[in-house]
């Protein structure tokens, strides 16, 4: 189920809004989180609730288990079986192919001709965001960050939890577990107002902005082979705004759902187009993530707290790490190494990258996202060269569709995404000309719903 | 909770902004509580109404804009659904020239398709495809209904070699459909107007349900009262509110589909109620057929009268294989020819082949046989009973270009 569908704005949500707040006891609020949580997860494919069911329960249990035991061996076992069983239901639904694949041309340059099976497995929507949870919640109880809870049905909410179930943020239990205790003494009218006004400018976001982005980005990158080189530009600069506008869109709305429940859900964009250098960069682009690869990746492999050598060879490794989680690609662990080199180049020079004007840091790291995205973007290391080419090399072709539409459409996103206030900036009191403003802009987002095509988010595939 | 953080400033340079001060910054963002002096009644009572005019007005003015955006459909069209694209006039009924609604674009002649000459240039080949909704096109995407797809496969067979030596630079197709055009109204269509524009080859894509209806079809009757093709009350028609429409599809696209199955049965038993006993057809009624038989033969008389050669396509349902929703779309099928039994109106369709068949044989026409070629063909080709997705007017396409070659091979010795 979408966030920008019919049945969830006008069934799911309703349904599930109403029924939260006519509960009366914590207990029957997480039990229906839960629950919601679960039919909007099976609503996409029912069997793989089974899967979610399976790893809630499996770190439910650990956590059981670091509340029973003190002692260093069991508290391991608590801490490595659970781990290593969800890393291994992530890596089989979505690098198992991956893995057989590679081993298969690895073979081949070898020069042994061995025909390894190619298995047929659907990737479960959301499963790297609800694998981050749930190891999470494993890791912070093992370190005594946070206290496991006996609760089976808060911790099941707080895995299942709708809001943010497919697309992130990537919610640790820390920050969201007094919510959850506190659930049933929350003040509905403190969050109503501002969860709205926050779902409606995500709302917008995703379905005014980043879908009409889509409507001539998609076609020009589907054929990127024929596009000249000012439309391969327009492409990959509309891509860029997508993405962005997509992917925070569906994080505003996450965020709003949460407040309407009275969850407070930490923001995961704050303006990344803005940024003026790599680092700066990584603390406004899908923060969720970033801390987390910080606090259960960077740190544990010794930081920077080794050396200059082994803080470069950490600083790649999480970000080459964390371009595999995006996807199950080579394409993805280059990006997520051109990251790595970004950062690593901006620690080795920054300095010298600090003198320049802030103007042209923020155009220059601008381009620099730009250029990673094609490699995020491209289907295959060919695609990416060829874009790369074209973009750089004066190359005769094709435009995108309704180039001056194109045009002013990315006008728009630019000034937003690197001009204008993102929505924690925004002044979204309940004065009437807001209230306006909000509800002529949630008509017209719900008309492109409604007469458009079906139109997914981009961030769903991860 | 304290969070564990490494020394030095790498952690900072990946995120220096903590959980905490996040949740603190958004903490302190939500307003302790609505704090709006309550207004009194009527304000409010007015502000709620503004401000659900105000959603109306952004639903309607973004649905416009997207209109156009996507189909280049006027904002300010007078156009309000499918039927306003037929016209009336001193002809008969035929597509109106130049109405756009959505996806649906006719050309300046009446025919749905891209701008052509009306005279026929020196070495183009026209061909007109004529029939009901099947024909239109409508849920195929733009320009891939079957008379564009035809027309793409004709010309590819001409680059690829065929009719070499013939004098052929280009093959035309003219979509002359309109939904629910009936045989009747096509005849006239084709005696009264087609004839100026000198088609080669007229393929007509019958629709024998309609033999079905209350009434045997008739030919639409022709208004010669009007000079031209403006539409009354046209201001009316412009500030018709898209929005209505839109709401009420996608209301009929979330139902569920047990839900519209029921609706549409009782809308026929209603219909059923309303005539005597005996008013259903429960069997074939051969007197139907005989009428459907006779006005094809007449139809490919009137077609050579025009001067051109006939090529008759049978009927194709989504019935010709079975189909794991087949109840649910008889069903469907039945609420449009409420005085036939949905058995009945499949046994009828298939005698109807049979009659197209044989008055296309006895008259020496190429028939494309669409009906034979879905009995064999996988794939999601129908949309619903009766009507193509894009797969299935591809594959009509297939079948029909071989027919139309065939039958300008009479006139033109065009190698199939």
């Amino acid at each position: 189920m979408l966030f920008n569908s019919a049945v969830f704005l006008f069934a799911f949500l309703p349904i599930a809004y109403t029924v939260f707040w006519g509960l009366r006891t914590t207990r029957s609020r997480h039990v229906w989180l839960a629950i919601t949580g679960y039919v909007f997860y099976g609503y996409w494919n029912p069997w793989f609730t089974l899967l979610m069911l399976f790893s809630t329960l499996v770190s439910y249990s650990a956590g059981l288990g670091f509340l029973r035991w003190s002692d260093a061996r069991h508290r391991k076992l608590c801490l490595v079986i659970p781990v290593t069983t969800d890393l291994a239901l992530l890596g089989f639904f979505k690098y198992a192919n991956f893995g057989l694949d590679t081993a298969q041309a690895t073979l081949h340059l070898l020069g042994m001709q061995v025909m390894l099976p190619h298995l047929n497995i659907i990737l479960p929507i959301g499963i790297s965001f609800y694998t981050f949870h749930t190891i999470s919640y494993i890791v912070d109880s093992y370190r005594g960050t946070i206290k496991p809870t006996r609760n089976f049905f808060e911790f099941a909410a707080y895995v299942s939890l709708f809001s943010q179930l497919v697309a992130g943020p990537i919610v640790r239990f820390r920050t969201i577990e007094a919510d959850l205790e506190a659930i049933g003494a929350t003040d509905r009218t403190r969050w109503l107002a501002r969860g709205v006004s926050f779902f409606i400018v995500g709302l917008v976001e995703k379905v005014v902005v980043a879908d009409s982005i889509a409507a001539f980005v998609d076609p020009a990158l589907s054929h990127y082979h024929l596009l000249s080189t000012v439309g391969a530009w327009l492409a990959m600069l509309g891509y860029t705004f997508q993405l962005y506008f997509d992917f925070s869109g569906y994080s505003t709305m996450a965020v709003g759902l949460g407040m309407m429940f009275g969850l407070r859900i930490p923001q995961n964009f704050n303006s990344p187009y803005k940024s003026l250098d790599p680092s700066e960069f990584w603390r406004r682009w899908h923060i969720s993530l970033s801390t987390c690869l910080r606090d259960y990746l960077y740190i544990p492999l010794g930081g920077n707290r080794h050396g200059e050598a082994q803080t470069y060879r950490n600083l790649m490794l999480t970000m080459v790490i964390g371009g595999l989680w995006h996807g199950a690609a080579w394409t993805f662990v280059v990006w997520g190494g051109y990251h790595g080199a970004l950062l690593a180049l901006h620690r080795k020079f920054g300095r010298g990258w600090d003198t320049m004007n802030a103007g042209v840091r923020q155009i220059a790291m601008f381009v620099l996202v730009v250029f990673g995205w094609v490699l995020f973007r491209a289907t295959s290391f060919g695609m990416a060269l060829s874009l790369f080419h074209t973009m750089l090399v004066p190359t005769n072709g094709a435009l995108v569709e309704q180039p001056v539409l194109a045009i002013g459409v990315l006008a728009i996103a630019a000034w937003w995404a690197m001009r204008g206030p993102n929505v924690y900036e925004m002044n979204l009191s309940l004065s009437l000309r807001r209230r306006a403003v909000l509800t002529a802009a949630f008509g017209a987002s719900l008309a492109l719903i409604i007469g458009s095509p079906f139109s997914p988010f981009l961030y769903f595939q991860f | 909770m304290s969070e564990i953080r490494a020394p030095g400033a790498i952690t900072e340079a990946l995120t220096p902004v903590s959980d905490a001060s996040l949740l603190n910054a958004q903490l302190a963002a939500i307003p302790a509580g609505v704090a709006i002096e309550a207004p009194r009644t009527l304000a409010r009572t007015a502000t709620g109404i503004g401000l659900a005019v105000l959603f109306l007005l952004s639903f309607e003015l973004t649905a416009r804009v997207q209109d156009w955006v996507r189909f280049r459909m006027p904002i300010l069209s007078p156009i309000t659904s499918e039927s306003d694209l037929m016209v009336r006039d001193a002809f008969g009924a035929h597509g109106r020239p130049g109405a756009q609604f959505r996806k649906w674009a006719m050309d300046s002649l009446g025919f749905r398709g891209p701008e052509v000459p009306a005279a026929k240039e020196p070495g183009t080949v026209r061909i007109v495809v004529t029939g009901a909704s099947e024909t239109f096109g409508l849920y195929e995407s733009p320009h891939r209904e079957f008379a564009r797809a035809l027309e793409d496969s004709l010309n590819a067979r001409l680059a690829a070699g065929a009719c070499a030596g013939s004098h052929l630079r280009r093959f035309e197709v003219l979509n002359d459909a309109l939904p629910g055009m009936s045989l009747p109204t096509v005849e006239q269509d084709i005696h009264n107007r087609l004839g100026r524009f000198a088609p080669d080859v007229i393929v007509y894509y019958p629709s024998p349900a309609q033999f079905l209806e209350d009434r045997v079809p008739f030919a639409t009757p022709r208004d010669t009262t009007r000079g031209s093709h403006d539409m009354p009350g046209a201001v009316r028609r412009i500030l018709h509110p898209r929005t209505f429409d839109i709401v009420r599809d996608e209301l009929k696209n979330l139902a569920p589909p047990v839900l519209l199955t029921w609706l549409r049965r009782r809308s026929a038993q209603a219909e059923q109620r309303r005539h005597p006993a005996g008013w259903q057809f429960t069997h074939v009624p051969r007197a139907r057929l005989d009428d459907y038989e006779a006005d094809l033969r007449e139809l490919i008389g009137v077609i050579r009268a025009a001067g051109a050669e006939p090529v008759i396509a049978t009927h194709a349902t989504a019935f010709e294989r079975p189909r794991s929703d087949s109840a649910a779309l008889v069903q469907a099928w039945e609420r449009y020819y409420p005085r036939a039994t949905g058995s009945t109106i499949i046994r009828f369709d298939d005698s109807a082949r049979a009659s197209s068949i044989r008055a296309a044989s006895d008259s020496g026409v190429v028939v494309a046989d669409v009906a034979a070629m879905f009995a064999h063909a996988d794939g999601d080709n129908f949309a619903d009973f009766v009507h193509f997705t894009d797969a299935g007017s591809a594959r009509v396409a297939e079948v029909m270009t071989p027919a139309a070659l065939r039958a300008l091979q009479l006139r033109h010795e065009c190698l199939p």
